[in-house]
């Protein structure tokens, strides 16, 4: 009995872990090279879920939805980089002015975003069953459809890692983040480098966000929420920092699961706790410099 | 052959003027110091070279052709190396990838493993640490990190900003031996330092900057005798 719940525990807290990992990582890059808060984060998430079932329900496969929905995410966070970050960030006169600006910028970014959805979809719960059986293990059920987010969730996050470790542009993005004048001085294009990772946090986004939809129900309305749990993570794993990002998800994740089991409304207030804590025991994050 | 030419360049940042008129000639395989006090504009001049700022009049000519338009990551590729003050390493990477960011530009990302092999003759200590974090290494370590990062793009001219700032006076004068053997390579340096006693030791020749102004210039061997110098710089 106990070890059925430590099980249904675990197994929810990798699954939400692997999600948080995902969205908090697409957050990080865009803050550290880009130096944006991107508060409209949670709405490309919440587009993903839904563009995802929408497709579903004409009748194409979610994962080639997936396929579908990733260059169209990094189009989207590309040319949002592009034309009004870009332009915003020379305009600005001082770095700080920007920050704050683009901050504000993307709370508008994000009520734009939400509007069309509500308009395209409504508010109800929408979801399709995808997956619909379980497999038994250990004297628990658990839904394949999980198991399959799962597993989608880490080889996601061990492809992210790789590219940031192994490929060039990977690590240009990680030069940036540590110091972009430097970069620069490499010769890193830094607005370039920027506008592509806006660009690959949509893409984490929109992942999450198919992920999400085959999983839970979902509305207009659970951009913000996620949002807010990607800042959370980001913040407990240490601003900027991949890996504190991809730590700070499955810790928050486990959290949740854990919680969750006794009564998922206090989730949120034990994530808000947590990072209370953390804030005042470690105000530079787990990971952070 | 002249490598790098700077004439009559007026830089500003914002409505303040730091650089008035300066002017300034480095020939190949020569080490040029280029001497002035905090805030002189030293920084600024090599900032104008690299393209990372612009002049609001004057131009900069390397190998005889200019660099006016030249966006900096171009500039690095035609071969003009920077190693910025305070040397800049990326923290979080390990030596290896900060070595490699040095040869960063498509053309010069082709032969970084030539170079790195090349570079590493040269550091044999960083070859042995490949593996570890800037962020661990002594200070000393982490300038000639910052060094074997600009040979890294294969250099004809290296612009090296306070190389000395910070170190005992024992790595000094090893970062300067490497200086030496730069020039021996036909490497050009133009060297900004506030060390004068070592940088005369070294250099052909010499430039002093004060308040964005080029006050003085001439052979090291001359300058050491001057009196300007000798009361100003030298302490004498
Ligand atoms: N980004 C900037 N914005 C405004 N003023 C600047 C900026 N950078 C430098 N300055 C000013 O320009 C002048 C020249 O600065 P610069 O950094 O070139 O001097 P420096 O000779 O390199 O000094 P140091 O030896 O201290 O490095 C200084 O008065 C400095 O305050
Ligand atoms: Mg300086």
């Amino acid at each position: 009995m106990i070890i059925t719940t430590i099980l249904n525990i675990v197994i929810g807290g990798l699954i939400m872990g692997g999600i948080y990992a995902i969205i908090s990582m697409g957050l990080s890059i865009q803050y550290g090279v880009a130096r944006i808060l991107n508060v409209s984060h949670g709405e490309i998430i919440m587009f993903g879920a839904l563009l995802t079932w929408a497709l579903q329900s004409s009748g194409v496969h979610p994962m080639l939805a997936l396929l579908i929905g990733c260059p169209a995410a990094f189009i989207v966070g590309f040319v949002l980089h592009r034309t009004i970050y870009k332009r915003l960030k020379d305009i600005s006169p001082t770095q700080g002015a920007f920050e704050g600006n683009a901050m504000l910028v993307s709370f508008g970014i994000m009520y734009v975003l939400a509007n069309i959805a509500m308009m395209i979809w409504g508010n109800q719960q929408k979801g399709y069953s995808f997956m619909a059986y379980a497999v038994n293990f250990a004297g628990t059920s658990i839904p394949v459809n999980r198991l399959f987010v799962l597993v989608i969730a880490l080889i996601v996050s061990v492809l992210f890692y790789l590219f940031l470790t192994r490929s060039r542009l990977g690590k240009s993005i990680r030069a940036a983040s540590q110091d972009a004048t430097a970069a620069m001085m490499m010769g890193v294009k830094i607005n370039r480098v920027a506008a592509i990772c806006f660009g690959i946090g949509a893409v984490l986004a929109a992942i999450a966000g198919a992920l999400i939809s085959m999983i839970y129900q979902v509305n207009t309305t659970i951009g913000l929420g996620y949002t807010v749990i990607a800042i959370i993570v980001v913040v407990l794993g240490g601003m900027g920092s991949v890996p504190g990002s991809m730590l700070g998800g499955f810790i928050l994740g486990f959290i949740g699961s854990a919680v969750s089991y006794k009564d998922p409304s206090l989730s949120m207030v034990a994530y808000y706790l947590i990072i209370m804590v953390l804030l005042l025991v470690k105000p530079k994050g787990l990971l952070g410099r | 052959m002249t490598m790098l030419e700077v004439s009559n360049i007026n830089c500003f940042y914002g409505n303040v003027q730091v650089l008035w008129d300066v002017s300034l000639k480095v020939e190949q395989a020569e080490i040029v110091a280029l001497l002035g006090a905090n805030g002189a504009g030293k920084t600024t001049l090599l900032n104008t070279i690299t393209g990372l700022m612009r002049p609001k009049s004057g131009h900069v000519r390397f190998m005889g052709e200019s660099l006016d338009n030249i966006p900096s990551h171009a500039i690095l590729e035609r071969g003009i190396a920077y190693l910025p003050e305070g040397g800049r390493l990326f923290p979080e990477m390990t030596i290896r990838e900060n070595l490699e960011m040095g040869a960063y530009p498509m053309s010069l990302w082709k032969h970084r493993k030539e170079n790195m092999e090349r570079v590493f003759e040269l550091f044999p200590k960083l070859k042995e640490r490949q593996k570890q974090l800037a962020c661990t290494l002594s200070g000393g370590e982490k300038q000639m990190l910052a060094m074997a990062r600009g040979l890294m793009s294969n250099p004809k001219c290296c612009l090296f900003d306070e190389l000395s700032y910070g170190l005992a006076p024992i790595v000094v004068t090893e970062v300067f031996n490497i200086v030496k053997s730069l020039r021996e390579q036909g490497i050009t340096v133009l060297l900004v330092e506030q060390n004068v006693h070592q940088t005369m030791e070294i250099a052909d020749r010499a430039y002093v900057l004060e308040n964005g102004r080029i006050v003085l210039d001439g052979q090291c061997c001359d300058l050491v005798n001057d009196d300007y110098i000798k009361k100003a710089y030298l302490g004498l």
